[in-house]
């Protein structure tokens, strides 16, 4: 009887979860079926959900027509693999030795970097604007990675910095003995334990650089220099079809949604340990 | 210090001077596009700002929108969390569900809902008139002062709800089991279980959770720059919006960098305000 009734409950919960992922679902799922209609199936007399035949016309239209939409995936792929590789580089470094190496003003400095990020991007915006209009840095993709690199960078160094310290004392001090310097025990016995720790931050510098729209809308005015963020914002203006919209943005949000699933699992529970940390 | 030297010159090229050089604009008058060099004019800009009608409509809108989503994010995400807490069974495929709209970039979000809420052949007028019948509820969404704001509050929650949720159940998750155990056995049902609990119990969640949602609410930009770009009638013209027009739309720079210190600490007094309130209940 009591078993039962808990059977009904946690159908119920279970019927809810699902109604609320349905809803959380249909605008992607919206706009991937859309992307294989034909155009008639979707501004025709009879509209519906999904299609009535499906269609490649419209990724057709974007790999033959669509030269600047190509441009800016391929400007949004340089400055997010550059961008993650440099963040990874210094963070690190910049990590081991806040965890691991006495300097002067060690904690001040972090504390003092991680309190400059809680300042909104657009205080900086306007210097950043002059300064790379001087240095001729404005439309380059090397004038989005920089920028972007650092906004990034103190929570990288944050998370470094905790999987460094985690790491027992032992294995440095056995390096240390064999003769190996600070930058060989680095490189060759504490990085490759902190794998786990520089996957966490590719991940999460991944998903800012790819998803970064403020200082792209600034630092990139020409389309040629314009990442995605800022691209399909304008291309939404050209009286593109629904499809082709679908088309563009589904494409778009492949890589995000392939690194989520790979690596779903450590995204999520990394969260959940964080927090329970913190 | 080797270590250290290459992210800092990073951290201070794009950060500190920059910080620094806004701060020195903020008390200049310094239009990019005639002047030639920034001239002081004490805190002009700040008195300005205060005079500035569409300055002050846009901290008005900001904080509508930011309390707005401060509730209704925290009060979904936590029931939400809830749910995935007493479902009994293989909860992974709802949770990965739940938090996958996280990846997405908010500049799309706001295209593809742009596009959801249209007038013509967008999904929801799709939905209430011809799933349900009742094409006389259809409209521009975008379009009208109220749903226009509230469309963007939607973007903004459907983006950051997966995020919350994931938070608020590693909260429940780490409240200690035999105390919800002994709970069971006094025979407390599920509601005074929640309340009396798991509520109480959360209140280090709350700070974090509480803390990134007004983050989130109060600097709101590319939602609405993407979806309405401040329309219908600056309804939807929030303060990063005002600031990042005010230096990029007419290149008034110094006034620009006076208000976004203004925001600045309007976002850190309300932080500290969560982390102070939550402090002296522990006491």
């Amino acid at each position: 009887m009591n078993s039962g009734r808990k059977k009904i409950q946690n159908l119920i919960i279970a019927l809810v979860l699902l109604a609320i992922v349905i809803i959380i679902i249909i605008p992607v799922l919206y706009a991937i079926v859309t992307s294989f209609k034909l155009e008639k199936d979707i501004i025709g007399p009879d509209p519906s959900f999904f299609p009535h035949q499906i269609s490649l016309d419209n990724y057709k239209y974007i790999f033959e027509h669509s030269e600047l939409y190509l441009k800016y995936y391929l400007n949004s792929t340089i400055i997010t693999i550059f961008g993650v590789l440099i963040t990874i580089i210094l963070s690190t470094m910049a990590g081991y030795a806040f965890a691991r190496l006495p300097f002067k003003g060690r904690d001040t400095i972090l504390g003092f970097i991680l309190f400059i990020v809680t300042f909104p991007l657009a205080l900086l915006l306007v210097p950043i604007y002059i300064m790379e209009y001087e240095m001729g840095l404005l439309n380059t993709n090397l004038g989005l990675i920089l920028p972007n690199v650092t906004t990034v960078l103190p929570f990288s160094i944050f998370i470094m910095r905790g999987v460094f310290r985690s790491i027992p004392h032992e294995l440095e001090e056995a390096s240390e003995i064999d003769g190996a310097g600070v930058f060989t025990t680095w490189w060759k016995v504490m990085l490759p334990i902190a794998s786990n720790g520089v996957s966490v931050v590719m991940i999460f510098s991944f998903y800012n650089i790819w998803g970064e729209y403020i200082l792209a809308k600034t630092l990139a005015t020409q389309a040629s220099a314009m990442p995605l963020t800022i691209g399909l914002t304008l291309l939404r203006g050209e009286g593109w079809s629904y499809g082709i919209l679908g088309g563009v943005i589904f494409l778009a949000l492949i890589p995000p949604v392939v690194i989520f699933m790979i690596y779903q699992r450590q995204l999520v529970e990394g969260i959940t340990k964080g927090a329970l940390k913190g | 210090m080797a270590f250290v030297f290459p992210a800092f010159i990073f951290v201070f090229a794009f950060m500190i001077y920059p910080l620094i050089t806004s701060f020195y604009y903020s008390f200049t008058k310094y239009n990019y596009a005639y002047d030639d060099h920034p001239v002081y004019c004490g805190i002009a800009n700040y008195l300005d700002a205060f005079k500035d009608k569409t300055f002050l409509l846009t901290i008005k809108n900001t904080f509508t929108f930011a309390s707005m989503y401060f509730v209704l994010v925290i009060a979904t995400g936590f029931f939400i969390a809830l749910l995935l807490f007493y479902f009994k069974g293989r909860s992974g495929t709802f949770r990965t569900m739940i938090f996958l709209p996280t990846v997405v970039p908010i500049s799309l979000a706001a295209i593809l809902f742009n596009w959801i809420f249209a007038e013509h052949f967008g999904l929801l007028n799709y939905f209430i008139g011809s799933v349900l019948g009742l094409p006389g509820l259809t409209r521009g969404w975008l379009t009208n002062r109220t749903s226009a704001m509230l469309a963007v509050i939607v973007v903004t929650i459907w983006n950051t709800l997966g995020f919350q949720t994931i938070l608020f159940l590693s909260g429940i998750q780490s409240v200690p089991s035999d105390i919800l155990e002994a709970a069971k056995i006094d025979g407390a049902g599920a509601f005074q279980t929640i309340f009396r609990i798991i509520l109480p119990s959360l209140r280090e969640t709350f700070v974090i959770t509480g803390i990134w949602a007004i983050l989130t609410g109060l600097k709101v930009f590319v939602q609405p720059s993407v979806m309405t770009g401040g329309a219908p009638g600056n309804s939807t013209r929030v303060m990063y919006m005002h600031i990042y027009d005010t230096a990029f739309v007419n290149y008034n720079m110094g006034y620009a960098s006076a208000l976004g210190f203004i925001l600045s600490a309007i976002i850190l007094c309300f932080s500290l305000l969560t982390m102070k309130m939550n402090k002296g209940k522990e006491e």
